[in-house]
């Protein structure tokens, strides 16, 4: 069965969010009060509530609604929803009090101007929330229980100026998504286990699962997620710390929805991964202990909030327990539970809310009394916490009705079940001395102290605690329509995988649970009477250790170590590049991970054969390319170095050539000279004062150091060496790609291998290639124009920047002396004659070697040639159609339209299409118009940009003097 | 022969590493290229032909192998960026710390 119709709600709820945020704008700000944003923002959950509803007369005991859309379906991954009863009770408490929780919010931070943001993050929240609940497949479930973690984290961390906010919202985070990666680990397993992502398909391979040797590490990482989630002993120690959130978000989050997440999900999986030993002791005791010690904690506690947090640990604790059992009545206890507490709690919360925001104060040792101003808040906390404490008529006690008869039932060994019995009436018991104090001492008695004076809050912000409230009074008293029961069935049904009968009906007879109920609140009323002893006693037990010792302990480790790391930094980068290269030969011979390359047991070195025609040219490049480099070094005068640098790279190329490689080595000739011509100009710009210094600096050298270094490089260059002989001696090798480029190229129309590979088969890396190659000259521009200027205090206008001065006609040349007209001339026809050169390249590129790269650089070394003899002014007035930034970005554009042009005639991205025979060009032979040629055109345009950049703002006279002038 | 040919590369690699490992910073730029072309080269070597011939569709005997000339045309652009790139930051360095050393070069320190 497919829905489409179920993205609706999510999609509302998400439409609220941009809508809260919309009204961050200042002209929006202005108009909209914090209380009537919350109205309005209200109908975007309430919206998604009325969806929701319409929605539950169609789902029948089996019945599922799934949707999904294709993500990577290649690989089996589709985001997708499902949608049965258990969904649908969550998602609609989620949508019913969100809508009560933004209303009650507007009113909470009336008069706050900067509340459109507490909006944003909890309909953000909410839409996370709902996804979670209505996710179809592991990876989507995954991905909106992340989104509630790090939402809640900015509701929780919402007043960020408070100290203990941050501290609370991290602690969240941390506990929180750490089970959440753990989480995501165990769906994987799942998935792989059962062989789909999907909800329907994994819902329906329980034996599969149970059967797997995988199962105990899937369970455990699964309860991972959820027990962190759902603030289970012993990761429950982070939701009191996230009690410094705005009350209502406490009220949503942490009571009635994102606690319930880990809840939910157990509850989804039970029929799967359920009905196992395994599953029964580890979700039995985990929930047991968390039950006892949140109630016992709640009595420690005198912070309303603090106490109302460590209640629901308790309830959490109580339902994680019901889903562990086998039993149709603790599915049915488990419901009716959720359904029960959501309601109270939430009110329960809201209340404590208003009392703080009324009085001030949350703290029970100072209030009381407060029955007399503030009657209606009274009634309402008085019924939320007769629902909490579980008396009748209320449908709290339904709930611990249920939970009780699943207390006494359990086909356990005896001892086992007397715990189970006992630690249930003792919870309830405590329960009942919680909601007690919660509402005797707050709103009856004297106020402990005589400042505290309470009035009624507005209707308006009564209403939110106000129907949750009556509708526990509602569901009690009047089982209702039979609609309810039934989807509340359901929803147990889907939890325990067999059909749950649910009826709502208070009264069932006398029973043992009722007599247990019955001793329950005798011991409750006893020991309420007697609370302010039995507070004082909790009090004065010694405080149990919990993780929250090892999480304080762990962080401050943490925060050592940093500084220990901190110490070690000296600051000295080439120090920093030689513990590398020392780290990297460790491993090296650590790891053993470098073969030997000659092996001399099977091997001898091979002897110099000199056979071969090129032989002596290569020998002889050889030398040049080695001894090039080492004068390279040697040579004292930066430009004969730098000369020096040339004829290496120079040979590199004719050694390219011998590949042969003709297409690269022509880039590395053109480059190459490029590379010669910008580290000239940049030497320029030193002053000639710090050249001297840097020469000083390098004359300067300490002996050991000299040896170290070049012990260092001599090491890493027999590396090299032996890595690269042994790549030539075990010529030829299979290769896997290469013939396969080799034999598919003809399909290209192109000749040449190399030119196929880069500008058809691997298209869109050259793409990336160039647009890094784009960012390196743009990057230099504003490095130098910004950056540079920065510290020189002399800040550019931006429309000065690059624009022709506009002086008159200069005959002065980069260095000051006449220009030779011989030169000029020379000059003017280089441009041209390397621009039609460059063309002829580019188009017959595929028959021979060359690129759209190459191309570009021949015709920026034309440009170059100018910006030497002519310099910077004169070039820039003579050539003023030449805007670098607009040239890369007229290429980078172009070469992605020619790519989607392709993209819409063929098919596919970067695709081979001939325009020419297209469109019936007339062109010469063995010319085409194919995207390939209209890609390299584009390369050219960009790569003439950036070089143009580069030589531009490297060979700037009066850069120079703005530069060096401080 | 390849002998000869390693010995090349592996001496232009040790020599590039040892001018980045020394104090002049305009010297280790210069090597810094050194390293790359050293690197470009090594890369082609490589390849898994002996080759006679380019390689061309159509080409008579052995081609040599195309796959890392693609990769090394692709450094060599990359390498002409960084060279660039590293050049107008030494600028900035230089200026920003009125020093050629590189051990003056120690903003983070701070």
């Amino acid at each position: 069965m497919s829905e489409p119709l179920l993205i609706f709600p999510i999609i509302l709820v998400f439409a609220g969010a941009l809508a809260a945020a919309l009204c961050g704008t200042p002209a929006l700000n202005r108009r909209l009060s914090a209380s009537r944003l919350g109205w309005i923002l209200s109908l975007f959950p309430l919206g998604a509530f009325v969806l929701l509803l319409q929605t539950v007369p169609d789902l029948r005991a089996d019945m599922v609604f799934t949707w999904q859309v294709q993500w990577m379906p290649s690989i089996g991954l589709n985001a997708s929803l499902y949608f049965d009863s258990l969904s649908a009770l969550f998602a609609l408490l989620i949508t019913f009090i969100g809508t009560l929780v933004v209303i009650y919010a507007g009113q909470y931070f009336k008069g706050d101007k900067g509340t459109w943001r507490f909006f944003t993050y909890i309909l953000l929240f909410m839409g996370a929330m709902l996804g979670l609940v209505m996710a179809g497949d592991v990876l989507t479930l995954f991905v909106f229980w992340e989104g509630t973690s790090i939402t809640s984290f900015l509701l929780v961390a919402y007043k960020s100026k408070d100290e203990a906010a941050r501290k609370g919202a991290f602690k969240a985070l941390f506990i929180t998504v750490g089970g959440g990666i753990a989480l995501l680990v165990g769906l994987l397993f799942m998935a792989q286990v059962v062989g789909d992502t999907q909800f329907h398909a994994i819902l329906s391979s329980g034996e599969a699962l149970r059967d797997s040797r995988f199962y105990p590490i899937i369970l455990v990482l699964i309860a991972l997620g959820a027990f962190t989630k759902s603030a289970q002993f012993p990761f429950h120690f982070w939701l009191p710390d996230a009690m410094s959130a705005p009350t209502p978000a406490s009220a949503y989050l942490h009571s009635a929805t994102m606690v319930k997440a880990g809840i939910y999900l157990m509850a989804r999986l039970n029929p799967v991964m359920g009905l196992t030993e395994t599953w029964f002791w580890l979700l039995t005791v985990a929930g047991m202990i968390t039950m006892l010690t949140g109630a016992v904690l709640a009595l420690r506690k005198t912070d309303l909030k603090a106490v109302l947090a460590y209640s629901t640990i308790c309830q959490l604790g109580i339902l994680m327990m019901m889903i562990g059992q086998d039993m149709e009545i603790s599915f049915k206890a488990l419901i009716i539970g959720i359904l029960a507490h959501a309601l109270y709690k939430s009110a329960l919360f809201l209340v404590v809310g208003i009392v703080d925001h009324e009085t001030g104060t949350r703290d029970l040792r100072r209030l009381g009394g407060l029955g007399r101003s503030m009657p209606f808040t009274f009634a309402i906390c008085a019924l939320a916490g007769l629902s909490m404490a579980g008396l009748p008529p209320l449908f709290g006690f339904l709930a611990k009705e249920t939970l009780l008869a699943t207390a006494v039932h359990p086909t356990l060994p005896k001892v086992v079940g007397w715990v189970f019995t006992l630690s249930s009436v003792i919870a309830g018991a405590l329960t009942l001395v919680i909601s007690g104090r919660l509402v005797w001492d707050t709103f009856m008695g004297q106020p402990g102290d005589p400042d505290i004076r309470g009035h009624e809050a507005p209707p308006a912000m009564l209403i939110a605690p106000a129907l949750p409230t009556v509708l526990s009074l509602v569901l009690g008293q009047f089982p209702g329509p039979k609609q309810e029961a039934l989807l509340l069935a359901n929803a147990a049904g889907a939890a325990s995988g067999t059909e749950v009968k649910v009826s709502l009906a208070l009264w069932t007879g006398l029973n043992v649970p009722l007599l247990l109920s019955v001793i329950a609140v005798s011991i409750g009323t006893v020991l309420f009477i007697y609370r302010r002893k039995v507070v004082a006693w909790i009090q004065a037990l010694p405080v149990v250790i919990t993780l929250n010792a090892f999480f304080q302990t762990f962080f401050t480790g943490v925060d050592t170590l940093a500084k220990a790391a901190t110490r070690l930094q000296h600051g000295k980068l080439r120090f920093y590049l030689f513990t590398m290269l020392v780290a990297a030969l460790g491993l090296i011979f650590l790891f053993d991970g470098f073969p030997p390359p000659i092996n001399t047991a099977s091997m001898t070195i091979p002897a110099l054969s000199f056979e071969g025609e090129l032989i002596l040219l290569k020998i002889l490049i050889l030398f040049l390319v080695a001894g090039t480099a080492l004068a390279c070094v040697v040579l004292a005068n930066d430009f004969f170095a730098i000369l020096a640098f040339g004829g290496s790279g120079l040979g590199v190329a004719v050694l390219m050539a011998m590949e042969p490689a003709p297409d690269v080595a022509l880039v590395q000739i053109v480059v190459d000279i490029l590379v010669v011509i910008i580290l000239v100009l940049a030497l320029q710009q030193m002053p000639a004062s710090r050249l001297q210094q840097a020469q000083e600096v390098a004359a300067k050298h300490h002996k050991t150091g000299l040896w170290r270094d070049a012990l260092i490089s001599i090491v890493f260059g027999i590396i090299v060496m032996c890595m690269t002989l042994a790549a030539l001696l075990s010529r030829p090798r299979f290769s896997a790609v290469s013939p396969y480029y080799g034999e598919t190229t003809k399909i290209t129309g192109s000749k040449s291998i190399v030119g196929a590979i880069l500008a058809d088969f691997r298209a869109i890396d050259t793409l990336n290639e160039i647009v890094v190659f784009s960012i390196a000259g743009l990057g230099i521009y504003t490095l130098i124009w910004f950056a540079a200027r920065k510290f020189t205090g002399s800040e550019p206008k931006m429309g000065e920047i690059g624009e022709p001065p506009g002086r008159t006609f200069s005959t002065h040349g980069i260095g000051g002396p006449k220009i030779s007209p011989l030169i000029a001339i020379l000059a003017r026809v280089v441009l041209p004659l390397g621009m039609i050169i460059g063309m002829c390249e580019l188009l017959y590129g595929h028959y021979q070697p060359g690129d759209g790269f190459s191309a570009g650089v021949i015709i920026s070394i034309g440009i170059g040639f100018w910006y030497v003899v002519f310099g910077y002014h004169e070039t820039r007035r003579r050539l003023a159609w030449l805007r670098p930034t607009a040239l890369i970005g007229w290429g980078i554009l172009m070469a992605i339209l020619s790519g989607t042009a392709a993209m819409i005639i063929n098919g596919s991205f970067f695709s081979i299409v001939d325009f020419g025979k297209l469109l019936g060009l007339p062109l010469p032979s063995a010319v085409h118009l194919s995207s390939s040629v209209l890609f390299e055109i584009a390369i050219m345009l960009s790569v003439v940009g950036s070089v143009t950049h580069m030589i531009n703002t490297l060979g700037h006279p009066e850069e120079k003097d703005t530069l060096w002038r401080s | 022969m390849e002998i000869l040919t390693a010995f090349a590369i592996g001496l232009t690699f040790a020599l590039g590493l040892f001018q980045i490992l020394r104090r002049n910073v305009i010297r280790a730029a210069i090597g810094l290229m050194l390293l790359t072309n050293a690197v470009n080269l090594f890369l082609l070597s490589a390849g898994a032909y002996t080759g006679k011939q380019a390689a061309y569709v159509g080409a008579v005997g052995i081609q040599s192998d195309a796959l890392p000339q693609a990769l090394v045309l692709t450094a060599v652009v990359i390498g002409l960026g960084v060279t660039a790139f590293v050049l107008a930051m030494l600028i900035v360095i230089v200026q920003r710390y009125k020093s050629c050393d590189s051990d003056e070069v120690r903003g983070l320190k701070r």
